[in-house]
């Protein structure tokens, strides 16, 4: 039994006033994220006998606004996500917007940022962080872990634009690794890494003076129009050793 | 100003922080023997004045590291705690200036009894 | 929409490190021992400046604070234990910000989970340098608390 089942039957049989949010029941929309003793989790990936405790305390998402009941306000979470500009930046907007080829990704390219794509912005890695508990205006884990999935992605161009929105006052440089992002979340993400690795992008633009590297361009066509033979990419092929826990 | 290097100065005074401090505790202890021997316990200020004639420079490397990058942390402190949205130059204003205050203080130091 | 109050914020939740992973709690005694060191900093070049005002102003300041008896010591090896914690985990943290080492490499994540941030790396340097420090406290508060000298 999940602790989301355990709310569902409050809410059935006790109390039909219990304000919380569910949709999928299974780990991936992320609507459930609650405090489930004294630790942000998502409510229907937590066993209630791994808790061991006749007595569950369950609140709402720390450093959230309260709505109702288990239900917070994630406006400020999203809208941070939003300032990072998390979508693929393209110098040519004309090429971007009547795109008519798919651009050349390596698989080896692709592991450089995929773990980073499968965030479900769930807030847990928000409301675990102590600067977010400090300072309400800290971009958050979540959003600098998605902005460097963007600048790790060989597709994106918006290198410059993405240091210059992370090397705020409230950006990249109010993380201090106390790693609690990663410890929470359930797709193992793993932001602080993530943070690490956007902070390493930012200190090679300002004492390295590096440039930004032209992103992937669009397959070749063939003079005919077709796209030229060979073009399409092999599958993607992890590698050994990449996965997690070897 | 970029963020970044405020950071990077805090990183480099840490990194020369590390030595520098290891040196003074170093010289206040078993390297200096024992300097409260005979003065009933106080730290003798032949003992203390000789350290910084002596050793100078270092003494003035380990103030300037120190003061910036601790109040730089008390920057950083203040930054997440008041976050501060168009005060900001308010707050950074008031540490350069106790950074000033204390870097006088400590320089002040060293060279009158230098 | 009103702005609702957030839910469980500040300093105290920002510090307070029950159930999470042993970094949150070194960062936790990072930012604690950082504002004690400040603390003693600031009130050390007020100290130190009276060797600049002569023999008698520096051993009256010595006298005085010597007339704190035990407290002096005790808050000697409390500053030199901030210190040693602070400046050893504090070059784990460049390690890891400045230069991404203990961090591990982008991967495939494969269920159960477990963050490479968090992994064994970084957990041998978090207890190393809790041992390291221990020990070195333990000594700097053995030549401190004894007077002896005890090398």
């Amino acid at each position: 039994m999940t602790v989301l089942d355990a709310l569902i039957e409050v809410r059935e049989k006790r109390d039909s006033s219990l304000g919380y949010r569910h949709s999928c029941g299974m780990g991936i929309c992320g609507s459930c994220g609650m405090t489930i003793e004294g630790v942000p989790r998502l409510a229907c990936q937590t066993q209630v006998s791994i808790l061991k405790t006749d007595v569950i305390r369950v609140e709402p998402l720390h450093s959230m606004g309260v709505m109702r009941d288990l239900v917070v306000d994630i406006a400020p979470f999203m809208a941070m996500h939003k300032s990072v500009k998390p979508y693929i930046i393209r110098r040519d907007v004309d090429e971007r917007d009547h795109a008519d080829r798919e651009y050349r990704v390596l698989s080896e390219e692709v592991r450089r940022f995929l773990q980073f794509d499968y965030c479900i912005m769930c807030g847990l890695c928000y409301s675990a962080c102590p600067t977010v508990a400090l300072d309400p205006a800290y971009i958050g884990p979540q959003a600098i872990a998605q902005s460097y999935r963007y600048m790790a992605d060989p597709r994106d161009e918006g290198w410059d634009q993405r240091i210059d929105l992370l090397d705020t006052s409230h950006g990249v440089w109010r993380c201090h690794v106390a790693g609690a992002c990663s410890f929470v979340c359930p797709k193992d993400v793993d932001p602080a890494k993530a943070i690490q690795m956007a902070r390493k992008e930012v200190l090679k633009k300002r004492l390295l003076r590096r440039k930004a590297k032209v992103g992937a361009q669009p397959v070749p066509l063939l003079s005919s129009g077709v796209v030229k033979q060979g073009a399409k990419p092999p599958p993607f092929d992890f590698g050994e050793g990449s996965v997690s826990g070897k | 100003m970029k963020e970044s290097w405020s950071m990077i100065l805090t990183y480099a005074c840490a990194m020369i922080l590390v030595f520098v401090l290891t040196f003074h505790f170093l010289l206040q202890g078993p390297l200096a023997g024992k300097p409260f021997e005979g003065t009933g316990g106080v730290l003798a200020f032949s003992y203390a004045a000789g350290n910084l004639v002596n050793f100078e420079v270092v003494f003035g490397l380990l103030l300037y590291a120190a003061i910036l990058h601790g109040l730089n942390g008390v920057r950083v402190i203040a930054l997440e705690w008041f976050h501060p949205q168009k005060k900001a130059w308010l707050l950074n204003l008031i540490i350069v200036v106790l950074m000033a205050f204390f870097l006088a203080l400590g320089s002040y130091t060293l060279l009158a009894v230098g | 929409m009103k702005k609702e109050p957030r839910y469980k914020s500040g300093l105290i939740s920002s510090l307070n490190p029950f159930g999470y992973n042993v970094e949150r709690w070194s960062y936790a005694l990072h930012r604690v021992t950082g504002v004690v060191l400040i603390g003693y900093l600031m009130a050390h070049i007020f100290e130190t400046f009276e060797l600049s005002m002569g023999n008698t102003a520096w051993t009256s300041t010595m006298n005085a604070l010597h007339s704190l008896g035990p407290l002096e010591l005790v808050g000697l090896w409390i500053v030199a234990g901030s210190a040693l914690y602070h400046g050893a985990n504090g070059i784990r943290l460049i390690l890891n910000e400045m230069f991404g080492k203990l961090m591990g490499r982008p991967i495939l994540p494969v269920y159960p989970y477990s963050p490479t941030s968090l992994g064994r790396n970084q957990r041998i340097a978090v207890w190393t340098i809790t041992g390291v420090v221990l020990v070195l406290w333990v000594w700097a508060g053995l030549y401190l608390l004894t007077g002896l000298g005890v090398v």
